[in-house]
């Protein structure tokens, strides 16, 4: 078998069929109930309303996955390491980027499992309104190389840093950095810097794409140049992740 | 929401008066589609067409023709923000000789329930006041957004099963 398929497929099958796993599945339905229930406890809400509630649901989920890439991302690694695993791991006849891969494998069917958890919620508040359809396809089609962006960057980080604190924290203030338009309103994001940002983030790319879409009803015409924009950024943090893990020491 | 949309919505609502259109050289007429719903409700499509002719002897200069909605609920009379309405809101024309037209369609979407009131207006560059069409009165029909009832099973089922399902997992494993 494929070493990078072996690795995926140990990694998936520890992630999901673990305690651990389903605990973050249910952590991840429990926020997106209790998010669903506060945006839709107004009943009077309008058309318009509703696609907004899709659209932040979108983010959510968005912003939710990423988060759980940098968790499993962070301990791919360093992990391994703390855990005495990597170096007889690194002795075995596969590649540094074998193992990235391999231990994305994981990321990626947790992300599978997560955006098939998210697609009841995105029913339930988004079926009486406009674009449900939309936002299914296009919270594969964006979220999935922003997710994974996120994932390639915390293994690249847990490579370097050789520490899943260090590279968790790292990860998640960049996190929170790229998905902060999800809590800043494109008003606030007008500026010459504001606007300089969003061109280049992923996140504002998919939420900027969500909100073109689902609110607006506009083409995938349209958003050619934000998906270019967010695998750039898998492109990229694959690279960065390769390259960290090329060049780790051990 | 647009503060310049606001401005229009508001000066097209305001001036609309009949001594304004009695003496005006531009004559703008404003037909709802043929194929508008009869009962249109909320997420529909209502389009509206206007034809703006120069009925002047004077070429007109720098026109700019809009699209005001106002919505005319007793106790909720205001000016509609068409941001999300319309992506269609002005069309501009450097010039309209004597005798000549021109056709605009105007696509909305109904985003809001209620009774709405449409006008299109037009301003010259030279003349001291607005030009207007007469009304389009038209009604939305609420339609249901957003249900509890299908929300509270996915919001409650969802965790529920997962919570049994990891308990049942850990029990045979333990």
């Amino acid at each position: 078998m494929n070493p990078v398929t072996l690795i995926a497929r140990k990694e998936s099958g520890e992630l999901l069929g673990s305690g651990r796993g389903l605990g973050w599945m249910l952590a991840l339905s429990v926020i997106l109930s209790v998010l669903a229930l506060l945006l839709v406890s107004n009943t009077e809400l309008s058309l318009l309303d509703n696609a907004q509630v899709v659209y932040m649901v979108m983010g959510t989920i968005t912003a939710l996955g990423g988060l759980l890439a940098i968790v499993l991302g962070s301990d791919a690694i360093a992990g391994e390491r703390e855990r005495g695993t990597l170096i007889p791991l690194l002795l075995t006849p596969i590649t540094t980027t074998h193992i990235v891969l391999g231990k994305m494998g994981g990321l990626v069917a947790a992300w599978v499992l997560m955006y098939a958890l998210s697609l009841p919620y995105l029913w339930a508040v988004g079926s009486s309104g406009q674009n449900l359809a939309q936002a299914i396809a296009y919270l594969a089609l964006f979220g999935t190389p922003v997710v994974l962006g996120f994932g390639f960057y915390a293994v690249g980080l847990s490579a370097r840093f050789g520490n899943v604190r260090t590279a968790l924290l790292t990860a998640l203030i960049s996190l929170i950095l790229l998905a902060s338009p999800l809590l800043l309103g494109p008003s606030l994001r007008q500026s010459a810097i504001g606007q300089a940002f969003d061109a280049v983030n992923p996140f504002s790319a998919a939420l900027n794409t969500f909100d073109s879409v689902v609110i607006d009803s506009q083409p995938l015409g349209m958003q050619l140049g934000r998906l270019a924009v967010t695998l750039a950024w898998l492109a990229l943090t694959f690279w960065f992740a390769k390259r960290s893990a090329q060049t780790m020491e051990i | 929401m647009k503060p310049y949309s606001v401005l229009f919505a508001l000066i097209g609502a305001l001036l609309l008066s009949g001594a304004t259109r009695a003496a005006a050289p531009v004559d703008i007429s404003l037909t709802p589609a043929a194929r508008n719903p009869a009962q249109p409700e909320m997420g529909n499509w209502l389009k509206f067409h206007s034809a703006i002719k120069n009925t002047g002897s004077q070429t007109l200069s720098g026109l700019v023709v809009w699209i005001s909605l106002v919505q005319v609920d007793p106790g909720k009379e205001q000016p509609v923000d068409l941001e999300d309405w319309s992506a269609h809101k002005a069309v501009m024309r450097s010039a309209l000789k004597p005798g000549e037209s021109f056709s605009v369609d105007w696509p909305i979407r109904l985003i809001q329930a209620g009774n709405y009131r449409v006008v299109i207006s037009a301003a010259e560059r030279n003349a001291g006041t607005i030009f207007a069409s007469p009304f389009a009165d038209f009604n939305v029909k609420r339609k249901p957004t957003v249900e509890s009832k299908r929300i509270l099973p996915v919001a409650i089922g969802i965790p529920l099963l997962i919570a049994a399902y990891t308990g049942w997992r850990l029990r045979r494993r333990g």
